[in-house]
């Protein structure tokens, strides 16, 4: 800090250096860590879009990961990771949720809260079960699970996320209360896999309300710019 | 009449940490263990969105999932962590717990030896992370004397409680390198 032309000009300075500080402070910085994809960091950067909050999206090549782990800094040796404050918080639900509390779009009670977290694991199954079918090592395998996939837990689930949707509002809101989500938010990021890589199954055919779903979350304004200003990448 | 009723199978499994929670809680709850010809009947009146236990059945309202079930009940009574940040801390812990399950039911159903060998082997290296990574959040809070996530019991320490359950019983001395 300068020594000032004047003890009333430093104090001018100092002052406004010190309101600046306190409004940089009341807001936290994250950082978010992921690599250079969607996946399982897609629905925290879909949170901060919808909150308008600023954040570091820090995408790590696949050749530098191994030097990033070794670091030690992942406390599961996984990634994504939100870094808020100094703390790190890892598992991509867990980090989705914190911040959907932090902005309020968790849900609104502990019951709406419940029933977010409910839809969000029961996408969570789906996934799981696209990833068998995506990434298994033998052919055997990977049969056996598209088979389970297509035909036990795709449609046994988005019936059961259709029927939830149906009882609020009739089904042409959102998944839980009044507005946006989490919920609506891992839908779409979820539902992106079935649009863009199970074309041809066309998993979502059957589920109209989902599809106006996805469609309406699209349409809100911080998603779609979100969407259109986002690396692109395969997954 | 107890407010809640949890509804699964006789067994542990992904009913018992919500059990856990509403007994540290002190609540009541009905303890509703179906067998599986009565869950065959039950599931097919519809009444289940997902056709899957646990259930929670809360004043007419059913939520399924078995961690968001956990997590509704420790928000209500207390037994979630107090910030955000600390709710944060427990889910982390939470979803490490549910990686071993599924790592373990994975093995449980696999049905070629040589497969079931190697899944056994990779299993061992997750444990071996994750434990560590448990270990070193909780010698991170107070030292490690205390529990997971801030001054008392949380939703971590009874979702790691009952995981460990199952661990320790294929390996009891398991925790022997995790002092903490």
């Amino acid at each position: 800090m300068s020594q000032g032309i004047s003890p009333l000009a430093d104090a001018l300075v100092s002052c406004s250096n010190a309101r600046r500080d306190t409004s940089r402070s009341a807001m936290p910085t994250y950082k978010l860590t992921y690599f250079d994809l969607r996946g399982r960091a897609e629905p925290s950067r879909l949170l901060f879009a919808v909150a308008g909050v600023e954040y570091e999206d820090v995408r790590i090549q696949r050749e530098q990961w191994p030097n990033e782990k070794a670091s030690g800094k992942y406390p599961f040796g996984q990634m994504p990771v939100l870094e808020v404050d100094g703390q790190v918080i890892a598992q991509s639900i867990a980090i989705a949720r914190y911040l959907a509390n932090e902005f309020g779009l968790a849900g609104k009670t502990n019951l709406e809260k419940a029933k977010v977290d409910m839809i969000v694991d029961a996408i969570g199954d789906v996934s799981k079960g696209l990833g068998e079918m995506w990434f298994a090592n033998d052919e055997a395998k990977k049969a056996e699970a598209k088979e389970k996939c297509l035909t036990k837990t795709i449609p046994t689930t988005f019936t059961g996320l259709e029927k939830i949707l149906m009882t609020n509002n009739g089904g042409d809101g959102f998944f839980v209360g009044d507005s946006l989500t989490m919920a609506d938010l891992i839908f779409l990021a979820h539902t992106d896999y079935h649009v863009d890589q199970l074309k041809e199954e066309n998993t979502m055919a059957a589920f109209p309300k989902l599809t106006a779903l996805r469609e309406r979350i699209l349409a809100q304004p911080s998603v779609k710019q979100w969407v259109e200003a986002r690396p692109k990448t395969k997954i | 009449m107890p407010k809640h009723r949890v509804i699964y199978f006789n067994a542990r499994g992904r009913a018992e940490p919500s059990r856990l929670v509403l007994s540290a809680a002190g609540v009541e709850f009905e303890d509703v263990r179906f067998t599986n010809e009565e869950w065959q009947t039950e599931k097919a009146t519809g009444k289940y969105e997902f056709g899957q236990l646990p259930c929670l059945e809360t004043d007419g309202v059913i939520i399924g999932q078995s961690r968001a079930i956990a997590r509704y009940l420790a928000n209500e009574y207390g037994l979630a962590g107090k910030t955000n940040l600390d709710k944060a801390k427990a889910d982390m812990i939470t979803d490490a717990c549910e990686d071993l399950l599924q790592g373990m039911a994975k093995i449980h159903y696999e049905k070629d030896e040589a497969k079931k060998k190697e899944l056994q082997t990779e299993y061992g290296k997750k444990i071996a992370t994750i434990l560590a990574a448990l270990e070193k959040i909780l010698t991170a809070n107070n030292g490690g004397d205390g529990f997971f996530v801030g001054d008392g019991v949380s939703v971590a320490d009874l979702s790691f409680f009952a995981q460990m359950e199952y661990n320790l019983s294929s390996a009891a001395d398991l925790l022997d390198s995790y002092p903490s």
